[in-house]
């Protein structure tokens, strides 16, 4: 590739990398971001010799001029600085790409294009920016690499000089048109290095220490989504959206959580109070009972529902029988928290408790929150036997009377049908059963909603069109028990999920969204019935086992990765990262221990095999050597290396002394030219050097041994050494010797 | 060198940094996102910290491994006069077997200070050498040594220049300045103390004549004796016929001797100083005309004797003698100069001085 090419190529690659991470996150409005990509594109083609840029200049400058009025203009009057900064930035990135005139405009660009990246930290904190980011890297190690090459071949450096005429400057256009300078070694390369700068960025990126305060951070707000929402209400018409964006991730053992295992209840608001068509949680509600025990890093809390409190090590011991579940909820429009079944404990990092809780009622869990946030839940699945709940009596807890209240204008119709099906039943579980099949049998399920008109919706769901949704099954299991002198309280969260058997964690989307109730039962607590007919309620399903869905997992498995080892690394993350690497490193120790030792003590056991092993290619390597070493005609032994004599060892000597005092002796000399050469300028030592050469050549390549040779020219190397000598510390005196 | 000097060259770091503007923004931007990471919590400000401090470490282990395994050589031409632009040719080697090196800088050091000459090496392949040159003038005369050499690169990024400086010690030797000088018109002939055009042993080429017995062999004029076909010998004159003593005086008085030391030379220093440079390169230029034409030359200054010789090692022996010329008191006597030969004496002007002998022609430049 020619490299003018190359440079510009790489630089698109990183600028469009930089945009795409700052507009994909949906932060820029669509017809800018896709608006401001053509322009970008299209200027590729923008340059001379098609364009003269100076003609254009005027324009340009009127353009920018209007740009940042707007930008001031709208950011003042919407607020929105971090929008408008995005917008300006995409206008004087465009702006910047039409204008590639000197070396200064592509570091601009580069420049530009890295704010881009800081922008797009806050608009986008999507999988694409990890995406773009690596891509990033990738294309700025060679973008930059190769702006410096071009900037060094633009200075004055690249100058050619003669003897015979004056000095000229190489045609700078032939080198950038040049396609000796990068090739596909140089690419690989530097792609290997910028690889390498990624792995060095995810290390520092590991090893930063996350103090931060998040002072000034900003909150991505909650997702409005077709599915789960803080409050039920019945009525209205048109047809329920099955949403299938992901909202949560509950990392749990694949037997609880797994594609065979039962659906997972993931409560997480709960209402007591029905008029209208409206479940709302009321003042007079019983607020969620917990302990909470704080600690610099995290704050546990136990709820009681209706029991006493417990101590820690009490919690510890019941967090070993209940199910763990690692959560990472994305911020939705409720502040709520979600967990399996009945949540009992709740675990998350103590920076996130804000410093005024939220009021909490009817055993619900709130923590605000503005991005996606983890914390751990263990849950008690399986309700109590059905015996023990048949056997349940005694008082309901203080304020519970609010789960049996019903308005006046539930109709009689419907408090006669709930006498009408649990006539004869004397506890509340059999009739709670009663109810729950009931409706299961009687009505079918539906998201094509009729709207009631005037008519009490549960009333028009029960008796005229029997069709509905989760949330009319829910109100109407509700309405009835209550009639039938059942406490009862409706519940919102989601059904199910797919598992996610990538990283064993079930994914929770939108489209997951359920009602249910709770029936409680006096010393057995609060148990969970859903009377929306199972078969309707799966729409979108444990998974499937086809590639596609495979993939949409995988995918979703690089989200979650992203969200939890990126988004949401945070120091309890580091330190368990640490922890976690420290055992294996000592882990890795013992068992290497552990390993030498037992090799040890095998090797002894059986000491000839040991012997054999150790001795046979330690023998074998000496044969080999020998065999090597003797000159040996039919295998072609390596012959022995010419031995030198005393006066060339001397040569040796006086040859390095010489190359360090500056006279060095280049491949294309002889010893004999340097000799003369020394001799020419005067050298200190010329005349014992040129002698020992000669004795040099006479004993190495005449065949002469003389033992007054080797005497004499021991001596003349100790001359040419004290001359030497004399001359450095005549040298130090100091530099460019002058006469005076 | 004194025992802090050297201790300190030993301490020296074996490379050395500097930030370039781009390395300067990059180190501003870091600290500013590194400053907002902290404060906003927002990981992927942290991620973008970690990829601008790799990034530098990355820019500064590769420019490690451009300037490993580079041999660098300097090779002045054979001669360098003072005034004159010579180039000083350098010559890269990169020893490294499978990687190029890319955009290195070489300087020569002297002490421990780059001259204001660099040469520019865009790349240089693996196992492979390049050179090129730089042009350089030294105003005067005198021995120069370059102490070494400074490999430097800003590869890749251009965030910070790292050099290496190398112990690599080239004396230069500054001839003379060189000055269009007219021989003087020979004066001895005239007074009849020697015989010019004498036939002699191997003086200026004089002729050809046909070969008589005796003759040495090593005379034959092949060529002339192939195309004739009679052997002709060269004959030469007389070496002693065409001989001159040019002497140098190269006296200064104390003061001026003492101000140069010091380096703090006043106009009036500075004329006298300049008139006897100016003197000591009349008489190397006047040295070179008369040996290019075959004459026989001797030298004399003030402490300085260079006995009568001819040919091209002659010539470089006076030039070595004349760019080492000390600057001396007039105590120092100026060697006598033989009576019947011809002889120059080049005295400088506006310096005067005492023992100066009598020569055929005096030139006060």
């Amino acid at each position: 590739m020619r490299f003018a090419v190359a440079h510009k190529t790489a630089t698109y690659l990183m600028v469009g990398c930089a945009y795409l991470a700052m507009t994909t996150g949906g932060g820029l409005s669509p017809v800018m971001s896709f608006g401001g990509l053509v322009l970008m594109i299209a200027s590729w083609w923008w340059e001379p010799p098609r364009i003269r840029y100076e003609r254009w200049t005027l324009m340009w400058t009127i353009l920018s001029v209007f740009a940042l009025a707007y930008a001031v203009l709208t950011a003042v009057v919407t607020g929105d600085f971090l929008g408008v900064g995005g917008q300006f930035l995409v206008w004087l990135v465009i702006a910047k790409a039409f204008n590639r005139r000197a070396a200064r405009d592509w570091q601009q660009l580069y420049l530009l294009a890295f704010l881009m990246l800081v922008a797009g930290s806050v608009l986008n904190p999507e999988l694409t920016y990890g995406l773009c980011f690596l891509g990033f890297v990738i294309s700025s190690t060679w973008a930059m690499t190769l702006f410096h090459l071009r900037r060094e071949m633009e200075d004055n450096l690249l100058v050619k000089h003669a003897a015979d005429r004056a000095s000229e400057r190489v045609e700078v256009r032939r080198i950038l048109d040049s396609r000796r300078i990068v090739n596909g070694r140089f690419f690989l390369g530097t792609g290997l290095l910028s690889f390498a700068v990624f792995l060095g960025a995810a290390a520092v990126f590991l090893a930063l220490p996350r103090v931060g305060i998040g002072f000034f951070l900003k909150n991505r707000g909650g997702l409005t989504l077709a599915g789960f929402s803080d409050g039920v209400k019945l009525g209205g018409h048109g047809v329920i959206k099955n949403d299938s964006t992901v909202v949560m991730r509950a990392q749990v053992t694949a037997k609880v959580g797994g594609r065979d295992a039962p659906d997972i209840h993931w409560r997480g608001v709960a209402f007591d109070f029905y008029s209208k068509g409206q479940w709302t949680r009321s003042l007079k509600a019983p607020r969620t009972a917990e302990t909470v025990e704080d600690s610099p890093t995290v704050d546990r809390k136990y709820l009681m529902w209706d029991g006493p409190a417990i101590t820690a090590n009490q919690i510890d011991q019941l967090a070993g029988q209940l199910v763990e579940q690692d959560i990472w909820l994305d911020p939705l429009d409720s502040d709520v928290l979600f967990g399996a079944g009945q949540p009992r404990i709740v675990e998350y990092q103590h920076v996130l408790r804000p410093r005024k809780l939220p009021a909490q009622y009817n055993d619900e869990i709130r923590l605000t929150h503005g991005n996606t946030v983890h914390y751990t839940v263990w849950s008690q699945l399986r309700p109590p036997p059905p015996e023990v709940l048949r056997a349940s009596a005694g008082p309901l807890p203080k304020n519970f009377g609010v789960y049996l209240e019903l308005g006046p204008e539930i109709t009689k119709r419907t408090r006669d049908k709930a006498l009408e099906i649990t006539r004869g039943m004397t506890n509340n579980y059999d009739k709670a059963v009663a109810i729950e099949e009931w409706l299961k049998n009687t009505a079918t399920y539906t998201l094509v909603l009729v709207d009631p008109g005037e008519q009490e919706p549960v009333d028009f769901f029960l008796f005229d069109r029997k069709k509905g949704h989760c949330e009319y099954f829910a109100s109407a299991f509700a309405i009835l028990g209550r009639a039938a002198g059942i406490p009862v309280r409706n519940v919102n969260g989601f059904l199910g999920g797919e598992w996610n058997e990538y990283q064993g964690y079930v994914a929770v989307r939108a489209g997951d969204a359920h009602s249910w109730d709770e029936v409680y039962f006096p010393g057995a607590g609060w148990v969970t019935f859903d009377p929306t007919p199972p078969a309707e309620i799966d729409q979108l399903g444990r998974g499937g086992t086809g590639w596609r869905a495979k993939l949409g997992r995988f995918l979703d498995t690089l989200k979650f990765q992203w969200t939890k080892w990126v988004i949401d690394y945070d120091l309890a993350s580091q330190l368990e990262l640490f922890k976690s690497i420290g055992t294996a490193i000592k882990d890795a120790a013992l068992a290497a221990k552990a390993g030498v030792l037992r090799v040890k003590d095998e090797a002894i056991e059986h000491w000839p095999i040991t012997l054999l092993v150790i001795g046979g290619p330690a023998g074998l390597l000496l044969l080999r050597r020998r065999r090597r070493g003797a000159p040996d005609a039919l295998t072609g032994g390596r012959p022995p290396r010419r031995q030198r004599g005393a006066v060339a060892h001397v040569y040796d000597q006086v040859a390095k002394a010489l190359g360090k005092a500056g006279m060095i002796r280049d491949a294309h000399t002889t010893p004999r030219e340097l000799a003369t050469r020394m001799a020419e300028r005067e050298d200190p030592a010329a005349a014992q050097v040129g002698e020992l050469v000669e004795l040099y050549y006479a004993a190495e390549w005449g065949g002469r041994t003389d033992p007054a040779a080797d005497e004499r020219a021991q001596l003349l190397a100790g001359e040419i050494r004290t001359a030497l000598d004399a001359a450095k510390k005549r040298r130090r005196t100091g530099f460019g010797r002058m006469p005076g | 060198m004194g025992l802090w000097a050297r201790l300190r060259r030993r301490l020296r770091p074996p490379r050395r940094l500097s930030f370039t503007r781009e390395g300067r923004i990059i180190v501003v931007l870091s600290v500013g996102v590194g400053f907002a990471a902290i404060n906003t919590g927002n990981n992927l400000l942290y991620l973008l910290l970690g990829w601008l401090l790799s990034f530098i470490i990355a820019s500064g282990i590769l420019s490690e491994m451009t300037l490993k395994r580079l041999k660098v050589e300097r090779r002045p031409p054979p001669r360098v006069f003072a005034g004159e632009p010579f180039l000083m040719e350098v010559v890269i080697q990169n020893a490294k077997p499978k990687r190029a090196s890319y955009s290195i800088e070489v300087e020569d050091l002297a002490g421990t200070t780059p001259i204001d000459k660099r040469c520019y090496f865009l790349k240089i392949p693996a196992g492979k050498s390049q050179r090129t040159s730089y042009r350089h003038t030294y105003a005067r005369r005198g021995l120069y040594t370059l102490t070494g050499y400074r490999v430097a690169t800003k590869f890749p990024f251009a965030l910070f220049r790292k050099s290496r400086d190398v112990d690599a010690p080239l004396d230069v030797l500054v001839y003379p300045a060189r000055v269009a000088v007219p021989r003087p018109a020979p004066k001895t002939t005239s007074r009849g103390e020697t015989t010019a055009n004498r036939l002699g042993r191997r003086g200026e080429f004089f002729g050809l004549r046909e070969s008589r017995s005796g003759d040495d062999r090593r005379d034959i004029h092949w060529r002339s004796s192939a195309r004739t076909g009679r052997l002709l010998v060269r004959e030469y004159e007389d070496e002693l016929a065409r001989r001159v003593v040019i002497g140098v005086d190269n006296a200064l008085p104390e003061a001026v001797r003492d101000a140069v030391k010091d380096g703090a030379l006043t106009p009036a220093h500075e004329a006298a100083v300049s008139a006897v440079e100016r003197a000591i390169s009349v008489a190397a230029s006047l040295a070179a005309a008369y040996l290019e034409v075959g004459w026989t030359v001797e030298l004399c200054a003030r402490g300085t004797h260079i006995p009568a010789g001819n040919g091209r090692l002659h010539e470089a022996k006076i030039s070595r003698a004349l760019a080492l010329l000390p600057y001396v008191g007039d105590e120092v006597e100026l060697a006598a100069i033989p009576a019947k030969v011809e002889s120059v004496l080049v005295t400088p002007r506006g310096v005067s001085a005492q023992n100066r002998p009598m020569a055929t022609t005096v030139m006060d430049v």
